[in-house]
């Protein structure tokens, strides 16, 4: 009976003592596996890829080379193409934001039908590249459906996907009406944090609607506009591989090539892994242009967390 | 602010004309997969002399999409399990525990978000390789582990820093221990996040074709977007039959977008109002 009552308090402290431990040690248990893959699957990858990038192909396989490759992406014709093209990507930007953000403003405004409007333009952001690439290789064919009405309306036809000057725009359009009911969602969730009595003060001075949206919709929704204009440009960067894949593989001539389909033509295809790894690296630091304004973004978001 | 009158149509015109535009390019795939081949090769734009579901079945059966199905069944639920649990563990870590070195490795996680795959796709392969997990589906369920935790793990910390710190405390005070807090308080409550944030990645792994072509090379591993890539050189010169398989791959997404449409644009929005 003794020992017994000696032996509650001792077990209490032995549970509050692996209490406390447990405590102490839950955290690094809950985040141990995210961290292992994050750092074994992107963080080392990155470092191993620029390091990369400074040893040579075949022959000189692994050697260090220095800046060789970087030097040889400057003289490729291709390459070239793929960064003319980026600054296509940057011309196609303002397009790709203004059209969700007038459409947004439309739905904010609760145009009849505005739920409906809502999903079907946010439709195609849930089907992938790859089967929007395929419809979009019917439609665009040269005996195609869309060549069909033009012929119809007495135009001559346009080679879509075939004609080297004319390719590009098709992968880009199509890429921008695959994604920017996206972008509408977003403009979407920060309309929603308008803040209605300021409305209601524009209307009661008698502003019309391009006033409010000048002085009122656009000064409240600078964060959300930055925050499209970061997503869009990342996409447009990183997120039309699967168009191009299917769509026009980089032809005609190589005329549609972007840095991702040259890094994955070049790693596969050409067999040459640390030239890949270089056009790799100006990718990621293109990346990392765009990526500064999100960079503060995020800062503000750790800083809530 | 209501515009009145023609202000109202000059609106509503252009609006219904994207909708159409949006939709049009499925509807009239969805006709032309109705089509015989004469038929599509006549005329491209009259409706099928009837409905028939002949070209999908023959896609179906003729390409191996069924086999493709099912790998890619087993990828993307593979990498959701995996991406919810350590998602939902780390959120929980982030959001509700204090700890030493939080914030950095918090900024660790997010900065992830700025790698796109393609910039590690050449030393990721050659690791895989290594590791002899090329052209294996583990391999690439844990490919797409690496790639979607970080969007993962942003969105479950931003949801459970809802959760209010009195649940936890009380939860303690009845002798809970965190792990049990995680277990027994953190995933029930989680749930409709965990679906949101599931659906979401699920979509993610379901439609991505790059890194799938990347990780598995033979063909009775490929997952369905490999497959319906295959499709095009397969059917180049019977439109109805490519537009039957295209379709057969689109529809579990159609389904999943009908049912989950606000579970969807929930994820995407929570991802972007919090950053």
């Amino acid at each position: 009976m003794t020992s017994q009552a000696v032996a509650a308090p001792r077990r209490a402290t032995a549970v509050r003592r692996f209490r406390i431990a447990e405590h102490k040690l839950a955290p690094w248990i809950l985040l141990a596996p995210s961290v292992l893959v994050i750092v074994a699957l992107r963080v080392i990858p990155l470092f191993l890829g620029a390091q990369y990038s400074l040893t040579g192909d075949g022959e000189r396989n692994g050697v260090f080379v220095g800046l060789d490759n970087y030097r040889a992406l400057l003289h490729d014709r291709v390459f070239g193409i793929a960064l003319k093209n980026v600054g296509l990507l940057f011309l196609a930007l303002p397009v790709a934001v203004a059209i969700p953000g007038i459409l947004a403003t439309f739905l904010f405004l609760k145009v009849p039908g505005h739920r409906f409007y809502r999903s079907v333009y946010f439709f195609p952001v849930v089907l992938s590249p790859v089967i929007i690439g395929a419809i979009f290789n019917i439609l665009l064919s040269f005996d195609g459906p869309v060549n069909q009405l033009l012929g119809r309306a007495g135009l001559g036809p346009v080679d879509w996907l075939g004609n080297g000057k004319v390719a590009i725009f098709s992968v880009i359009a199509v890429h921008i009406w695959a994604t920017f009911g996206m972008a509408l969602v977003i403009f979407l969730a920060g309309f929603a944090t308008l803040d209605q009595s300021l409305l209601d003060a524009a209307r009661c001075d008698g502003a019309n609607l391009a006033q409010t949206v000048r002085h009122v919709v656009i000064p409240e929704l600078s964060r959300t506009i930055q925050f499209v204009f970061v997503t869009t440009m990342i996409g447009l960067l990183t997120g039309m591989f699967g168009l191009l894949y299917v769509m026009t593989a980089g032809g005609p001539g190589g005329a549609t090539y972007l840095p991702e389909l040259y890094i994955w033509i070049t790693q596969g295809q050409m067999n040459s892994p640390a030239l890949a790894s270089a056009a790799s690296m100006v990718l990621f630091v293109l990346m990392l242009f765009v990526g500064f304004a999100q960079l503060r973004l995020i800062k503000r978001a750790t800083k809530e967390a | 602010m209501r515009e009145r009158g023609v202000a109202r149509w000059v609106i509503a015109v252009p609006m219904l004309l994207l909708a159409l535009a949006t939709v049009y390019p499925m509807l009239f795939t969805l006709n032309v997969a109705m089509k015989s081949r004469r038929e599509y090769v006549l005329d491209r734009f009259a409706p099928a002399e009837h409905v028939s579901f002949a070209n999908f079945a023959e896609a179906w059966n003729s390409s191996g999409l069924g086999r493709y199905t099912l790998n890619s069944v087993i990828v993307t639920a593979g990498a959701v399990a995996l991406l919810l649990l350590l998602g939902s563990m780390a959120g929980f870590a982030f959001s509700q525990l204090n700890f030493r070195g939080r914030k950095s490795l918090f900024l660790l996680c997010l900065g992830a978000l700025m790698i796109p795959f393609q910039v590690i796709m050449v030393p990721f392969f050659r690791v895989l390789g290594q590791a002899g997990l090329l052209d294996t589906h583990l391999g690439l369920v844990l490919a797409y582990t690496g790639q979607f935790l970080p969007f993962t793990i942003f969105l479950m910390t931003s949801f459970y820093a809802r959760v209010p710190q009195e649940v936890i405390e009380a939860a303690r005070v009845d002798g809970s221990s965190t792990l049990g807090i995680y277990r027994r308080i953190m995933v029930p409550i989680g749930r409709p996040a965990l679906l949101s944030v599931g659906i979401l990645n699920a979509l993610f792994c379901w439609n991505d074709v790059l890194i799938s072509l990347l990780v598995l090379q033979s063909e009775r591993n490929r997952t369905l977007m490999v497959g319906v890539t295959a499709l095009r050189g397969q059917y180049s010169d019977n439109i109805p039959l490519f537009a039957g398989g295209v379709l057969v791959a689109v529809f579990p997404v159609i389904l999943v977008y009908l049912f989950f449409q606000r579970q969807i644009t929930d994820g995407v929005t929570a991802g972007a109002t919090k950053g």
